[in-house]
């Protein structure tokens, strides 16, 4: 095994050592293992990356609606960070992609603006040795299921990269005329649609942009998340996430399916 | 209810001028984002190899917005509690109850009412139809034939005030297909092997339909307080109130079928959706709403078999 990278912690180093001899690790379910087996590839090991960030509040004013920009690149350099260091894992091991990412955050009670931001995986290589990194060397990452990797093969698709963007946003308070006006009609309030559209297409926007940098043909499984983490009701995070693809052959190979009729109780 | 024509596509309804924030239909982050060389689908794996395996290919996952004021209080006012009818409710369904204690005090109602609020049921369909078209407008602009995989969501802001109202889909393009005549891309809630399904059985998808129906409860008998200890006429009134809302649950349904049936132009209903909500706004005073949302279809070939499906028996 090669010297890991400087900024792996030594535990994590001896671990990936010993998954090098050949023991797997690997949270992937029986049926996932078996299909991503029948793709051609075999999993390495499981593979982690975490950050802990400060996400304190970024001063906002009351009645106007605004992106907080701070925050915005904040918690996207915090999953970055998360993501790269568990890409480094992978690379570590030789691996050709990590399926089964998750990403998630967790707040505790020793930091009470502090964020961990956490992304695992399963590390895969493919059993013919040929390369299935991605445009730019590294493994692919893919939040696919071992069922929904076995399928977007079938499509002729290849995963390159989960890719995501963000944006923070602050609604506008409405002043208290406003509020104790709803007695009335119920009428369009198009400052509110445009903030809200704005920030959940700067958030699509920005995830396309890292795709086309993976020079993917597209993304699958789009999700649009919001939450309001710990800053109160009226400052949102849109988080748009998906699986860059790019067509390899452009054949279905996808076998009509079958229409069943269980004869179970 | 005319307005209820909103999600059949035309390109009719103006969009109010603080939507355009550049003078086009969609925001700039968006315009750039649908002339992207890739695709955006947000659509599933297995519906996403399912429309590939149909010649669909999805082009851009699009959206629209509108963010409304709201409140339930129109033209009838909360303090508006007399002692005759109020008949403030515009629409069809109007309905009267009349308490059988008759005069025993101001506090005590001697009539309810039941009736239809017409300005709730048109400002949701102003609403949903508003961003119901502003998704029409991106997918037209990323150049798309259809939207597969609709899903909308109404979420009632309440220390704002506001209702918002999202709808999103993934827009696609028929490999080899011709643009839908008219130019307004066809639109449903279908994806993947379900809207293969209704291919097989000879049907395309037209639009979404879905419609709000909005019911107000004035519940006619405010004595109970003043009658607790037994009495007779307590357990009956009570029964007789409860009866009132169930009427307004029946008329909700019924609307809102109306409404939609007002929508189809002789085409079906495929897939729908129902959902009741009652809320409680005060003492004696109710809203009874019923959504009911799902996919215009209209036969364009006689349906194929199915082909008979494979017997499985699980031996665990």
């Amino acid at each position: 095994m090669t010297q890991p990278p400087g900024d792996l912690p030594k535990d994590a180093a001896r671990r990936l050592e010993q998954l090098g001899h050949g023991l797997f690790t690997s949270d992937l379910s029986v049926n996932e293992f078996l299909l991503i087996k029948e793709v051609g590839f075999h999993p390495l090991g499981f593979v982690m990356g975490s950050s802990i960030y400060h996400t304190g509040l970024q001063a906002r004013s009351w009645g106007k609606s605004q992106e907080l920009t701070k925050l915005t690149e904040a918690m996207y350099n915090a999953r970055e960070l998360a993501m790269t260091r568990m890409e480094e894992e992978a690379a570590e091991l030789g691996a050709d992609g990590v399926v089964g990412v998750r990403l998630d955050v967790n707040y505790y009670e020793w930091g009470s603006d502090a964020a961990e931001f956490i992304a695992m995986g399963t590390a895969v290589k493919a059993e013919s040795g040929a390369s299935h990194r991605n445009a730019q060397g590294k493994p692919f990452t893919s939040d696919l299921s071992g069922q929904d990797f076995w399928t977007i093969m079938q499509t002729g698709h290849v995963p390159q990269g989960l890719v995501m963007g963000n944006c923070v946003y602050h609604i506008a308070h409405r002043g208290v005329g406003q509020a104790l006006g709803s007695v009335g009609r119920n009428v369009e309030l198009p400052n509110f649609t445009q903030a809200l559209y704005e920030a959940r297409e700067l958030a699509m926007t920005r995830m396309q942009d890292e795709a086309n940098e993976l020079q993917a043909n597209g993304i699958v499984g789009v999700r649009l998340e919001e939450k309001s983490h710990q800053w109160g009701s009226h400052t949102i995070e849109f988080l748009a996430i998906g699986t860059a693809v790019t067509r390899s052959s452009g054949e279905v190979s996808l076998p009509r399916p079958t229409t069943i009729v269980s004869l179970d109780n | 209810m005319p307005d209820s024509e909103v999600t059949r596509g035309g390109g009719d309804r103006p969009l109010p001028a603080g939507a355009e924030p550049d003078g086009g239909a969609v925001p700039e982050a968006a315009d750039r984002r649908l002339h992207s060389g890739s695709f955006s689908s947000g659509l599933s794996v297995p519906d996403f190899a399912a429309c590939l395996q149909m010649g669909i290919e999805p082009v851009a996952l699009v959206q629209g917005f509108c963010v409304m004021r709201w409140a339930w209080y129109g033209a009838g006012s909360p303090y508006l509690r007399g002692v005759t009818p109020y008949s403030t409710g515009a629409g069809t369904y109007v309905s009267n109850y009349r308490c059988p204690h008759g005069f025993v005090s101001t506090d005590h109602r001697t009539w309810g009412q039941n009736y239809e609020q017409t300005w709730v049921e048109e400002a949701w369909s102003e609403g949903f139809g508003s961003a119901y078209q502003r998704m029409l407008d991106e997918a037209t602009e990323a150049g798309a034939h259809g939207i597969v995989g609709v899903a909308d969501t109404t979420r009632h802001l309440g220390d704002l005030g506001v209702t918002e109202f999202h709808i999103t889909g993934t827009a696609v393009v028929v490999r080899d297909g011709d643009p839908p005549p008219g130019g307004a891309p066809w639109t449903t809630y279908l994806a993947g092997q379900r809207l293969a399904k209704l291919f097989e059985a000879g049907f395309v998808p037209v639009s979404v339909a879905a419609a709000l129906s909005s019911v107000r409860v004035w519940a006619y008998c405010m004595t109970e307080y003043l009658m607790e200890g037994g009495a007779l006429g307590w357990k009956a009134s009570t029964v007789q109130e409860a009866a009132q809302v169930v009427d307004a649950h029946m008329a909700s349904y019924q609307i809102a079928r109306e409404h939609v049936r007002s929508q189809l132009g002789g085409d079906l209903l495929h897939g729908a959706r129902m959902g009741v909500q009652q809320r409680n706004l005060g003492e004696g005073d109710e809203v009874v709403e019923c959504r009911l949302v799902g996919t215009r279809v209209r036969r364009f070939r006689d349906g194929a078999r199915l082909a008979p499906p494979l017997p499985t028996v699980r031996l665990s």
